[in-house]
């Protein structure tokens, strides 16, 4: 290998023939005789764009030299992340430089698929994108915004059709809809460090959530912050947060509501709290759920129970949370609903739920994804509803359950178009597959959904040339599809590029600021990296929906519970092809390169189950084998198997590592909103082979500190004499 | 030749351990700079943020599932995870985590066993790894009571940077090859750019002027970096805050309540790296 560098190419030398012309060393050193004014050879230069790896839409600065992106590093000036940047967001240039990418268009013929030129994959999709009709058209996508999302909204315009569904595994798509019908925001700022205390059912907010970092940076605050907040964590399976919990409690999936009507009661009855505003349904409803029934469905125990709500009417505010574990039932809905009357009951809202900043333009203001729209997306597919799709940035092939029989769906689409970077399961299922630029190479704007102050739309521009010479920007792509349907509208704009400059120029004088020309407010968007907005932001206001009963009616009967768990790192599966991420140990339980199922050692025992074993999860979908790690972050009803294996396809370093847990689950889903009851599904467990040599791969030789002084806890009176005010 | 290196990096290590620091034969102000570290633990949340970082930042290759059990893996720097409490039935109070790597130590147990002088205190106060010099004995990691020493037990070129992914290796810094010792440098790659800028223009460091890679991304901002031999940055004021002193092997603090504490420092080892401890609140 040759070094970059001048003392690198030295050192390589001694391996080179001794001799070496001009034109063949011409590469090694440095790429071009004349280098571009701004490139300086042996000094980095900072560029700011904005990271895609997740929908939170995070600003980062890119160093290049050279000519090549080398680090990412978090955007100061960013309102979401503020300087910081996760593994995910650090593991983003292993996409761009992946040796798996896909770099020409392929086209499928005689059943498998082949490269072609440009030119031919235009004219291919043009025929058949000339043959659909209206709804039979549809686009598949991640959560979008921005001036991509303008784009995808207008072809779909154009085609005359309204099928865009939004697809994301990660989502708070039930929350969201509760936050609007409690409180008249579905995307209300969440100010954890506001709180003097938050109780969290199941809210991986510094983990698998919808802005990891924007909650990273409140939560350092709330736990420096003059009185140090207290986080009460309960969930089924300890999530990346819970870890940080100064007290973590397991509870029985799908009883979490129950627990929050449990909190309610004693927060009314006993601490005599005002119960305006509650229906008289739920008022009743609360009244059935005394300490003792709720200790019984829930089993968290009653003095806990009774210690948390005495503590939330002490530390005020506080600020109560559902996440995905409380939104991932058939009663989904009703539990989180019931867990956000407890902040109205406490008040915080307005204190600790504040308007959030959304961007003034509704056309950019992010279109975020849940699960409602596979399902529908799947029900279309099998009802022969659809004949051209154009997926991109979503792998639905791979994250939809067996149980919507999405593969069966699939066949029956005419003609499947995947914009892709990456040979996924959706890319190689389908008939024409666009290679697309990385998003370190490409022209965006995103509209991050989640906001720590002020509106922005964060701005994200090519860092480098192109790694690939045939592929393109997404925007270029959509671009030119419109201009086929819409040429006077879209001929006017060369490229994506022109676009955006254009929609710059034509926004109003007041997100302007005082910048002289058009020039330099393009220039200065494109240094800062983020366009600040005016807010357009109205007053919550506090209710409580009437909600039904937040449980399943055979709550009671027992049996294992399944938890396909997504986690900061290999997400729903997207970054399974990032060896950092792959090679970088879960947080909590360890293990790198593969898949587990996490069993409290007391239900192992009683299935004859071991540490390493290789174990079957069947649920009435079908199987997954993977191996045993025994944890007590885990409740005894418990199966929880994390996301992001079990690619069948997805180059090198994803392909045929463990077990994908989605596959398996039930196509149950939430009664109010539609989407996928995630956490619904129940399983048996059977010990298949026992522990063998590479089976597990876990970090770290100890789970236990061993009487060392390595990790050292002391209580938060003590902190409070000697660091608190 | 290799035995007078022993014996010289062993008088050295003495007189570090014994009289305080960086032994200079002058006895004149022995540091240049005196980089050190600061974890708060109540703020550590386990995410890996700062070990992928690091990945980034320093070349380090990713070793596969299979030499990662045989302890290969290169992760200079890593998040162990204990649980307390291993008598009840669930982890009421979470779990323990600590991001581990080189403590630069003042004393370091690596440097005098070394035969050939590859591993060696600079004038900042950091353990350098000379790695053309390393001949892969690995008698310093043996001797690390850390065990944050990383050996290549194989060349990771081809597999760790398939092309194109070479691209994005670090040229500040060098990519190690089959038979050398590495660790955590502090990213000593960018405080040499610092120094050099802060000569270019004729004045001192500046505070916060220098960020390693791990703080620069931590999403909780839990760790702090700095040069303790200026008074005025935010690491010195943080060791005197919590009242911790170096060349010591245990602290005799004014208020023993306060949080700093040092890992292993009755190893008479003195390390750079200051812990603070983590919190629970009794529910």
């Amino acid at each position: 290998m040759m070094g970059w560098g001048g003392a690198g190419t030295l050192l390589a030398g001694c391996d080179m023939p001794s001799t070496v012309t001009l034109e063949e060393g011409r590469e090694e050193v440095i790429s071009y005789l004349s280098p571009e004014e701004y490139v300086i050879p042996g000094v980095g230069v900072w560029y700011a764009s904005t990271c895609t790896q997740c929908a939170a839409g995070c600003g980062i600065h890119g160093r290049v030299r050279e000519g090549r992106v080398l680090k990412l590093e978090g955007n100061p000036v960013s309102p979401v992340n503020k300087g910081k940047l996760c593994q995910m967001g650090q593991a983003g240039v292993q996409g761009h430089y992946n040796p798996d990418r896909i770099t020409t268009p392929l086209l499928r013929s005689g059943g498998s698929l082949s490269p072609v030129s440009w030119e031919k994959a235009e004219q291919v999709l043009a025929e058949k994108l000339g043959g659909v009709k209206g709804d039979r058209f549809a686009w598949f996508t991640g959560s979008i915004s921005g001036h991509q999302l303008s784009l995808v909204s207008s072809h779909l315009d154009a085609m005359g059709s309204t099928n865009h569904f939004v697809h994301e595994v990660v989502n708070n798509s039930v929350a969201q809809s509760v936050y609007a019908d409690m409180f008249g925001d579905d995307a209300p700022r969440l100010r954890i460090d506001k709180a003097k205390m938050v109780l969290s059912f199941g809210a991986d907010f510094m983990g698998a959530s919808e802005s990891p970092l924007l909650y990273s940076g409140d939560y350092s605050r709330f736990r420096t912050a003059e009185t140090r907040g207290l986080l009460v964590q309960v969930e089924p399976k300890m999530s990346l947060t819970g870890g940080s919990a100064d007290l973590w409690m397991p509870i029985r999936p799908g009883t979490e509501g129950v627990l929050a009507l449990g909190i309610a009661n004693l927060l009314l009855n006993k601490l005599k709290m005002s119960d305006a505003g509650i229906p008289a349904d739920v008022r009743e409803m609360i009244n059935k759920y005394d300490v003792t029934s709720v200790a019984r469905i829930t089993g968290v125990a009653g003095h806990r129970i009774q210690r948390v709500a005495a503590l939330l009417q002490e530390r005020s505010p506080s600020l109560v949370l559902a996440g995905a574990t409380v939104e991932g039932h058939t009663h989904g809905y009703a539990s989180t609903a019931a867990v956000m009357m407890i902040n109205h009951i406490l008040g915080n809202v307005g204190k600790t739920i504040e308007p959030g900043a959304r961007v003034p333009f509704p056309q950019l203001a992010a279109k975020r994804g849940g699960t409602a729209d596979l399902a529908a997306f799947a029900e279309a597919a099998k009802g022969q509803q659809l004949d051209v799709v154009i997926f991109h940035g979503s792998n639905p092939a791979y994250t939809a359950p067996a149980s919507l029989g999405l593969d069966d769906g699939l066949a029956n689409i005419g003609f499947k178009v995947a914009i892709a970077q990456f040979p996924d399961e959706t890319a190689m299922a389908a008939d024409l597959v666009l290679p697309v630029a990385s998003y370190l190479e490409d022209w965006g704007t995103l509209a991050p959904a989640f906001l720590g102050g002020e509106a922005a739309l964060q701005v994200q521009q090519p860092l480098m040339e192109k790694l690939h010479a045939e592929t393109r920007g997404f925007g270029d792509i959509v671009l030119a599809l419109l201009k086929q349907r819409k040429a006077a509208d879209f001929d006017k704009f060369e490229d994506y590029y022109g676009y955006l400059r254009n929609a710059f120029a034509a926004l109003p004088a007041s997100v302007k600021g005082g910048a002289d020309s058009d020039e330099a407010f393009w220039n200065g968007a494109l240094q800062a990296g983020v366009v600040m907005l005016p807010a357009d932001t109205a007053p919550l206001r506090s209710t409580v929906v009437a909600f039904s009963e937040p449980r399943e009616a055979d709550d009671a009967a027992g049996g294992l519970m399944l938890i396909p768990s997504p986690r900061m790192g290999l997400w729903d599966g997207r970054h399974a092809n990032l060896p950092w991420l792959q090679e970088a140990p879960d947080q909590i339980s360890k293990v790198v390169w593969d898949s587990w199922a996490e069993i409290h050692p007391e239900t192992a025992q009683k299935n004859g189950i071991s540490q390493g074993d290789l174990i079957s999860v069947r649920s009435a979908h079908g199987e997954i084998r993977t191996r045993a790690v025994l944890l007590k972050s885990v409740h005894r009803d418990v199966v929880a198997v994390p996301l992001g294996q079990g690619h069948e396809v997805y180059g090198r370093y994803a392909e045929g590592i463990g077990a994908n847990p989605l596959k398996i689950i039930d196509p149950a889903r939430d009664a109010k909103t539609g989407e996928l009851a995630m956490y619904a599904t129940r399983v048996s467990i059977k010990h298949v082979a026992g522990p063998e040599q590479f089976g597990l791969v876990k970090a770290g030789g100890s789970d236990t500190q061993a009487g060392r002084k390595l990790v050292v806890t002391v209580s938060a009176k003590q902190l409070r004499r000697t660091e608190g005010a | 030749m290799s035995l007078d290196n022993i014996l010289n990096n062993w008088s050295d290590y003495r007189k570090a351990a014994e009289e305080g620091g960086f032994y200079d034969p002058e006895g004149n102000h022995p540091y240049e700079h005196r980089w050190t570290m600061s974890i708060n633990l109540d703020l550590c949340n386990g995410c890996n943020a700062c070990s992928t970082a690091c990945y980034a930042e320093n070349n380090l290759a990713f070793v596969g599932k299979e030499r990662f059990e045989k302890g290969h893996a290169m992760s200079w720097m890593r998040i162990e995870r204990y649980w307390d409490d291993q008598d009840k039935d669930y982890p009421e109070k979470g779990a323990s985590f600590l991001p581990m790597m080189c403590q630069q130590c003042g004393a370091a147990t690596c440097e005098p066993v070394c035969p050939v002088a590859a591993t060696y205190h600079t004038p900042d106060g950091l353990n350098a790894q000379v790695y053309n010099r390393c001949i892969g004995s690995r008698y310093c990691s043996n001797n690390c009571p850390y065990r944050v020493r990383y050996f290549n037990f194989y060349s990771y070129y081809d597999d760790a940077w398939p092309e194109p992914m070479q691209q994005q290796l670090n040229p500040d810094i060098t990519v190690r090859d089959k038979g050398v010792m590495e660790k955590c440098t502090f990213c000593v790659q960018r405080i040499r750019s610092a120094k050099d800028k802060a000569q270019m223009e004729d004045r001192p460091v500046r505070d916060g002027e220098v960020m390693p890679a791990c703080a620069q991304s931590c999403p909780t901002s839990a760790i702090v970096f700095g040069d303790t031999l200026d008074e005025n940055s935010a690491i010195s004021k943080l060791w005197k805050k919590h009242q911790v002193k170096r060349n010591v092997t245990q602290q005799h603090k004014e208020n023993p309540e306060l949080r700093g504490y040092r890992i292993f420092e009755e190893l008479n080892v003195d390390p750079s790296v200051m812990y603070l401890e983590r919190v629970r609140e009794e529910v």
